[in-house]
């Protein structure tokens, strides 16, 4: 149903149904998944509010909202292993079952890069809690990605990737910017 | 009394036919008494007027509906036929009445705070904005609104798309006031405080602070209390963001140091206590003062910034040492345990606000030189940005200062002082 690169636009669609909605409450659905979405974006400040300003009444009779509430909790407080344990508690139900699942993709991917960028040896239990994977499999995953694991004392040495960054622009519109910059510094 | 509103009518249709604005204008300010004498026919009123082509007439008669008592149960329609007039309404007519057009945001403003329905209000008022200005970085005095409703709904979001445009100009609002135009300064207080409190609730810490340094310095020559509020977070915004308190431009009016500074000494002695880098001492300044500092609703903030000093003197340490303990990180900074100190440089790795490796096997700390970024493309991009500000500000400043150079008072100031001197100069001569 969603899409990964269509996940704005959807958040878009129901940030407007909810300013929309008659009485500013809009169905249960919309808040899950915009919630859903704020965290999967990692904007936890506009989850917050968000969920601060869903009626108390919605949220007793939705206990998915609390749910996916606590994951953004543990996201707040960037305690890997309590997001994971909260997302894996419950069934998603399906409206918001996808964005979950990309959700979690995303947090593990940035444990990974954390991992990378911050330690130089590192217990493989860490690991495993970081990215809420079982020892064995975690370790499996730091040899295919060349980190060294001395095995006797279970530390992980990760291996540092240089971030890559993009965005060139075409030299097309750099010499027009160019042009622009030199006409106004002669001027 | 059915007379008095007959002749209402018959005078909007008459002098909208003949597209006789402006007199419509001063007979709609001097037409207030009846319509909120006559209440209940008002809605009458509105079925015999329509909304494009009476559009200041139906301004005024739901003015007069915000201003008369509620008769049972009506708000829900009275909102709809608001609703249905700022969607539908002629932008040029309404614009000929700036005031009476945001007296009415005012007044629905204030009802659906009184309902606590602010979030129903929010696109309507957005409507209203871009109907109201004549271009997009117009403030206009709903803007406060819009913003007052967007914090007590929790929603931010749409109020950013209008906070993220820098304000170059001001809707000229009460024409009819005697002094000539004028903006009431409430309006531009609240919303550059606002504003400011939006952006710190989205942790736009940079925005935040130039919001309310808008807010401090707008000239005064006495103290309000939004400046006074706006002063103090400004302080805390300072701190979290730069550690200290920046110097307030010279042009900040003389109350804001004769008066608002004593007015916020638990803030400065925050500061103190924040310049000394000793968390112990920063944390019993907060408790002193804590009654103080919840009143003010500043709590929050100033919990960051306690948290904010651990993360400076853990910054402060990467200037000294190359390697350092997890446990002597923990004890030189003040925090109780060495996972607490592995926390927080974790999260400060994460926000590259330091650059260093944590080697859990012997527990250590080792910081690195922040890596050589000076070179890749995101560099020239962010220059073109700050280039292409820049020649939009200098844009701007040629452009007011034409202006200035053309306005008839400035010319005859100008001239005048000239001649003023000329004589004594010849005077001096001979």
């Amino acid at each position: 149903m969603v899409i990964n690169n269509n996940i704005e636009k959807l958040a878009e669609d129901l940030e407007k149904q909810e300013l929309e909605a008659p009485n500013g409450i809009p169905l249960p659905q919309i808040y899950a998944q915009l919630l859903a979405i704020y965290l999967y974006q990692n904007d936890l400040c506009n989850a917050k509010y968000l969920w601060k300003r869903i009626p108390v009444n919605v949220k007793s009779s939705n206990p998915e909202l609390g749910n996916i509430w606590t994951v953004g909790q543990h996201m707040w407080k960037r305690d890997f292993p309590a997001i994971y344990k909260a997302l894996n508690a419950v069934t998603w139900s399906d409206s918001v079952a996808e964005i979950m699942k990309i959700l979690h993709e995303k947090v593990r991917s940035r444990a990974i890069d954390l991992i990378e960028q911050a330690y130089s040896s590192i217990s493989l239990d860490m690991v495993a809690a970081m990215t809420g994977l079982s020892q064995d499999v975690a370790g499996a995953a730091c040899v295919e990605r060349g980190w060294s694991v001395e095995m006797d004392t279970h530390i992980i040495h990760p291996v540092r990737s240089n971030l890559q960054s993009s965005g060139d622009t075409s030299s097309e519109d750099q010499l027009y910017k160019l042009t622009e910059f030199v006409s106004f510094l002669e001027n | 009394m059915a007379s008095a509103l007959e002749q209402f009518v018959n005078t909007v249709r008459t002098l909208s036919s003949q597209g006789n604005y402006r007199d419509l204008c001063d007979y709609l300010s001097k037409s207030n008494e009846i319509l909120i004498k006559n209440g209940q026919h008002l809605d009458n009123v509105l079925e015999t007027l329509d909304i494009q082509q009476h559009s200041l007439g139906v301004l005024a008669v739901l003015n007069a509906k915000y201003n008369t008592p509620l008769v049972n149960a009506t708000n829900e329609n009275r909102f709809k036929q608001v609703k249905d007039f700022i969607f539908n309404c002629n932008g040029e007519q309404i614009r000929l009445a700036p005031d009476l057009f945001a007296e009415l945001c005012h007044l629905v403003t204030a009802n659906l705070t009184e309902q606590k329905q602010p979030i129903k209000g929010i696109s309507l008022l957005q409507k209203a904005i871009s109907k109201l200005q004549l271009y997009d970085s117009q403030l206009t005095s709903i803007h406060a609104d819009l913003c007052q409703l967007c914090l007590l709904s929790k929603c931010f979001k749409p109020a950013l798309e209008i906070l993220d445009i820098d304000i170059t100009g001001i809707c000229q609002e009460n024409v009819q006031g005697q002094s000539g135009s004028h903006f009431d300064a409430k309006y531009f207080l609240l919303y550059y405080y606002y504003g400011g409190m939006i952006y710190l609730a989205l942790r736009n810490l940079d925005r935040a602070l130039y919001f309310l340094e808008v807010a401090i310095t707008t000239p005064a020559q006495e103290v309000s209390h939004i400046m006074l509020e706006s002063y103090k977070k400004y302080i805390l915004v300072s701190l979290l963001l730069h550690g200290k308190i920046l110097v307030i431009p010279k042009y900040t009016s003389r109350v804001v140091n004769r008066f608002i500074k004593p007015l916020s000494q638990p803030y400065h002695e925050l500061t103190n206590g924040f310049a000394s880098n000793n968390s112990a001492e920063l944390n019993m300044i907060v408790n002193k003062h804590n009654e103080v500092f919840a009143r003010d609703h500043n709590l929050g903030l100033v919990k960051q910034v306690v948290s904010v000093l651990y993360k400076k003197n853990i910054q402060r340490l990467t200037k000294t040492f190359l390697t350092l303990s997890l446990s002597d990180v923990a004890s030189r900074v003040g925090l109780a345990s060495p996972n607490d100190a592995e926390n927080y440089i974790l999260h400060m790795i994460e926000d590259k606000q330091i650059y260093a490796t944590i080697n859990q096997k012997d527990g250590m700390v080792i910081f690195r030189d922040e890596p050589d970024k000076y070179g890749g493309p995101e560099v020239l991009k962010g220059l073109e940005t700050q280039l292409q500000q820049c020649m939009e500000l200098d844009k701007q400043i040629l452009a007011m200062d034409e202006e200035i150079q053309v306005n008839p008072q400035y010319v005859k100031k100008a001239t005048g002082l000239q001649e003023d001197e000329q004589p004594s100069k010849s005077a001096y001569a001979i």
